[in-house]
């Protein structure tokens, strides 16, 4: 079974993740979430040339913005998915932001989240109701 | 919402879709980065077919009271411009490319978002008769350093035209040295179904196909300005730094641009680079700090892919106009340093 589906011809979306309703997709490995933007943000943004990144070590709650993404279309809000401490950041984004173009789902992951309260994963969205959220905004 | 006939054949080379003034464009293909990099190093395509063009037909007097630029003197079969269509108040209308046809036939292109604005601006005005071109022809700009080995007979040199001619064996109604990219090319009218065709022998050639966005970094490199961002009814030519005005000769607004011409300014247009490894892009109607107080604001802004750093645009009071000073930017809080800068950027 493909492990992709393509929404509207144009938006890839994978299985085997969570989202969010402000474009984020998030994996999950032993307590600690990763998190980037989809391919349909990063297709919104268009070219993206910056990445300010969170601070290593900090705290933050589910909801919070800790990381702006620069396109020459707009600034972007990233919103932490999940509440728990920043382990790591994408540095590479520092100096190849367009890796969010490139390969949003891969190389273009921006920070990971050591979580502290594994309940609120329930209210991430699966990849079905990403799709539905995707096909609403698009009214397909 | 208006699209660009040409449409087709760019959604096949996957153009990335996009809104600019009320026209559905391609914005872009593969990167900005990569598309702008062609045009500074090799050549590539623009679909302008957004452009508002008109042919203007009457007394030749009346068109030289509305435009700033002399026209008069001016050879049939020379382009004039940039020149602007201004307001009493020495605020742009547009700022237009004219084309002198014969003494009593012009062809002039208005930016997009000013095309039905312009017309009636005309007609108001004058007694000329104002026929719009816009939705019979597409329009291509092929643009870069590498220009010459694609177009290899055009006989044209800067400021000319051509109408009714051939390029790459098609008809087209007009073909002309001109840009806005600060590379040599050329642009060219036709009928939809010419200009997709030629893009194919384009694309065969090795011509990359190029998007706004692209077409927006490199304007702002050279320190064009672009109409709504830069300019409006309420910024004159002088305040611009726009030369597109004759003193020699009347038209609506050299009142104040003479005014202020001999008075001075309350805001001057500048340019700006941002330091190495800032991404941060200050946005529209961000203000100038100095010492913790505005003294100007950004009107446009973006990540030059030449320079490798933020560059843009604004204004600020002349008393702050020193090449090479530094200014902070209030972007959403965070301040970022940028350098006074004169044009063009990538000079």
């Amino acid at each position: 079974m493909s492990n992709e589906e393509i929404v509207g011809g144009k938006y890839k979306v994978l299985k085997d993740r969570y989202y969010t309703e402000t474009d984020e997709w998030i994996t999950i490995e032993n307590n600690t979430a990763k998190v980037g933007i989809t391919d349909y943000a990063q297709k919104k943004l268009r070219d993206i040339v910056g990445v300010d990144l969170p601070q290593v070590g900090r705290e933050v709650r589910l909801g919070e913005q800790v990381a702006t993404v620069e396109s020459v279309k707009a600034a972007a809000d990233i919103y932490s998915p999940l509440s728990g401490k920043i382990t790591e950041v994408n540095e590479e984004l520092t100096t190849s932001p367009e890796l969010i173009n490139k390969d949003p789902y891969g190389n273009g992951w921006i920070f990971k989240l050591e979580l502290s309260d594994t309940k609120e994963i329930e209210k991430l969205l699966s990849y079905e109701q990403y799709i539905d959220t995707i096909k609403k905004r698009e009214g397909l | 919402m208006f699209s660009s006939p040409l449409l087709d054949i760019e959604t096949k080379l996957n153009a990335d879709i996009g809104e600019f003034a009320g026209w559905q464009m391609p914005m872009k293909y593969t990167s900005y980065l990569d598309e702008h990099l062609a045009v500074r190093s090799s050549c590539a395509f623009f679909d302008l077919s957004h452009m508002g063009r008109l042919r203007i037909k009457g007394k030749i007097d009346e068109l030289d009271k509305l435009v700033a630029k002399e026209i008069k003197k001016e050879k049939i079969g020379k382009m004039i411009g940039p020149t602007a269509f201004l307001n009493d108040k020495g605020g742009f209308e547009d700022d237009v490319m004219l084309y002198k046809v014969n003494e009593d036939e012009f062809l002039v292109v208005t930016n997009a978002i000013n095309r039905e604005k312009i017309i009636n601006w005309i007609r108001k005005n004058s007694q000329l008769n104002v026929e719009d071109l816009t939705f019979d022809l597409a329009m291509i700009a092929i643009q870069g350093r590498t220009v010459w080995n694609i177009i290899e007979k055009v006989e044209l040199q800067p400021l000319e035209f051509k109408l009714n001619t051939k390029y790459m064996n098609e008809e087209v109604y007009l073909i002309s040295r001109s840009g806005w990219t600060g590379e040599d090319g050329i642009e060219i009218w036709g009928r939809p179904e010419t200009l997709s065709r030629l893009i194919i022998k384009l694309v065969n050639l090795g011509v990359k196909p190029a998007g706004l966005i692209t077409r927006d970094s490199l304007r702002q490199e050279m320190g064009f300005v672009l109409y709504g961002e830069d300019i409006d009814s309420f910024i004159t030519p002088v305040e611009a730094r726009y030369w597109v005005f004759s003193l020699d000769k009347e038209f609506i607004g050299r009142e104040k641009i003479v005014e202020q011409l001999k008075t001075g300014v309350d805001k001057i247009r500048i340019g700006f680079k941002g330091k190495k490894n800032e991404r941060t892009i200050p946005r529209k109607d961000n203000p100038f700090m100095v010492l913790g107080n505005k003294v100007g604001y950004v009107t446009s802004s973006t990540y030059s892919p030449y320079l490798n750093r933020v560059i843009g645009m604004g204004y600020v009071k002349p008393d702050h106009l020193y090449l090479g000073f530094n200014l902070n930017v209030d972007v959403r809080g965070k301040m970022i340093d940028v350098k006074i800068s004169d044009f063009p950027l990538i000079g």
